[in-house]
């Protein structure tokens, strides 16, 4: 409550003194813990914006919100049906795609404008050279223009099905016409890192503020220290899976063995 | 209730995954076969990633297997020999089957070719199987007792080096014992299986060794080749799931020894006959799930830094 209550006092004192637009967020979460019980978890956003104090909210400014995760390579398949089965036959790698991405706004965003300021799951890298054939590690077989937009498409839709995209404009809660809240639903389907969240403040086609943060997901528990076991020292997981199994297996047929003598 | 799997990177019902351990157990330890040809795809169709569902799968079998071979050891029927040298043929057969796994999984092919594969061996399992069995039934309904051929001379006694394995009363060449074990790798490798089912008849009809030594030898063949196959995929592909397979194991052990006590009391032709019919199931829907257009023609995978 203390940081709102700072939020309140901010924006009470920018209407007043300056009359210019401010944008002041809050936020609960620094850091996302994970253990083998997560189901997800919404993150809060909250805070403060003004465009002009003498207009009415829905025609002077817009909020934009952008949660992008930690970047990954990843591989598309493309299944193709080969007498009657079906297998996959083409595949595209893709750098740097973020593990996530959310983006929310208070209005509909035009494709053009968030193009121009590199605001999009393929424009997080923000450098205006970053495009397809940039992010593209491998197109392997997939050749015409046709179907590269194909695969394009497919990206956002298979990464939209795991709930790891997500483009909506009807989240953000107004309140008193200049405080905003939303919650972003973290799924439990999120990769570890680092997750940045930006909020911008669109005033006449252009960003006028913005503001940025991060928090972090972490996976704990015993099911997190076994997986990095397993990638740190295979060899020993490899022998304490194999000393389980031995002890295990023989243990159990001495223990039916007396129970069947007695 | 249900539990994470680290590696599969998924929950499962832990009743779900303790019955099917169990199930899996009960028929191996009914039918004295190692199971893995049927938990492997009961896994995959569980949701178990393929290649976590074969690796898990090899580490069960190490324990199933051990369980298995003390009694036959205990009588006395397990040749040391024999094993060792089928052993031998497995090891580099095993490591050619990683290789070809590994290949499989960074070309995006795994899961075909394990099905494909799959539906193959079930199939011909299920199917000779069921023959076997009825013709069995068929017999005892007509009261014909079969004479069985107590030695089989053939081509693998022609073949050079040749070495004496007295616990088999052999003396045969050792290259085809390593054929055999070659071939049981790179299947082990590949399919998560022991392979028992074809171990046995080889054991049997190629190298002309007793009956009453093979399934003991074959068995104890098979616990190495599936603890070298587990150490293989935990150090190059890191798909065996210690948490699942601990499971597993615990379940299967249990049922496997129900499953023997249960075989002392039932008739088994008509058993196996039913055995005959799930494993045809198993296989018939592995090649349908092939055959179904999927919803979504495209599937998307985070690249590890290994492949």
């Amino acid at each position: 409550m203390c940081i709102r209550s700072t939020i309140f006092s901010i924006v009470l004192l920018l209407t007043i003194n300056f009359h210019a637009a401010a944008l002041v967020i809050g936020s609960d979460e620094e850091e996302i813990l994970i253990d083998a019980n997560f189901v997800g978890q919404d993150l809060l956003v909250f805070g403060a914006f003004y465009a002009d104090p003498s207009q009415p909210r829905d025609e002077k400014g817009d909020l934009l919100i952008e949660v992008v995760g930690p970047p990954e390579d990843i591989v598309l398949r493309k299944k193709k049906s080969f007498l009657g089965f079906w297998l996959n036959a083409y595949q595209v790698e893709f750098r740097d795609i973020p593990g996530f991405y959310y983006l929310s706004s208070t209005t509909e965003i035009d494709k053009e404008f968030l193009n121009l300021n590199n605001i999009g799951i393929l424009k997080t890298k923000k450098s205006p050279e970053i495009d397809w054939s940039s992010l593209t590690i491998n197109w392997g077989r997939v050749k015409s223009d046709k179907d590269k937009r194909e695969f394009n498409e497919a990206l956002i839709r298979t990464k939209n099905q795991e709930n790891l995209y997500k483009e909506v404009s009807d989240e953000i809660e107004l309140l008193d016409g200049n405080l905003f809240k939303t919650s972003i639903h973290i799924p439990n389907t999120v990769p570890v890192g680092k997750y940045d969240v930006n909020v911008y403040l669109i005033i006449d086609e252009k960003i006028n503020k913005q503001y940025s943060y991060h928090f972090t997901v972490t996976r704990i528990g015993i099911e997190e220290t076994i997986y990095n076991f397993a990638f740190k020292f295979p060899l020993i997981y490899g022998l304490i899976s194999l000393a389980i199994a031995v002890i295990t297996g023989w243990s159990g047929a001495e223990i039916f063995r007396r129970f069947k003598k007695s | 209730m249900s539990i994470y799997l680290p590696i599969a990177e998924l929950s499962v019902n832990l009743f779900v995954l303790l019955s099917l351990g169990g199930a899996v157990g009960f028929l191996s330890g009914m039918f004295g076969l190692g199971g893995g040809f049927l938990m492997t795809p009961l896994l995959i169709f569980m949701g178990i990633p393929t290649n976590v569902a074969v690796a898990t799968s090899a580490n069960q079998i190490v324990a199933s297997s051990i369980s298995g071979t003390i009694g036959h050891w205990r009588q006395g029927l397990v040749d040391f020999k024999m094993g060792g040298v089928l052993l031998i043929g497995s090891f580099f057969g095993s490591i050619l089957g990683i290789w070809i796994f590994k290949t499989l999984v960074s070309s995006g092919q795994i899961e075909t070719v394990i099905s494909i594969l799959y539906f193959i061996l079930l199939f011909s399992i299920g199917l000779l199987m069921l023959i076997e069995s009825s013709q069995v039934i068929r017999d005892r309904i007509r009261k014909k007792t079969v004479k069985k051929k107590i030695h089989y001379h053939n081509w693998a006694h022609k073949l050079p080096f040749k070495v004496r394995f007295y616990k088999s009363k052999l003396y045969i060449s050792i290259i085809p014992p390593i054929i055999i074990g070659f071939v049981i790798g790179v299947l082990s490798a590949t399919m998560g299986i022991g392979g028992a089912f074809i171990l046995i008849p080889a054991m049997i009809y190629f190298l002309g060794m007793p009956t009453s030594k093979v399934i003991g030898t074959s068995l104890f063949q098979i616990i190495f080749i599936t603890a070298i196959v587990t150490l293989l995929h935990t150090t190059t592909t890191f798909a065996v799931d210690a948490v699942l397979a601990f499971f597993l194991i615990i379940s299967s052990v249990i049922g496997a020894q129900i499953g023997v006590l249960a075989a002392n009391k039932l008739r088994g032709e008509e058993i196996r006959a039913l055995l005959a019919i799930i494993v045809l199931v198993v296989g018939v829907k592995i090649a349908l799930d092939l055959l179904v257009p999927p919803e979504e023609i495209f599937n998307l995978s985070v690249l590890r830094v290994i492949f």
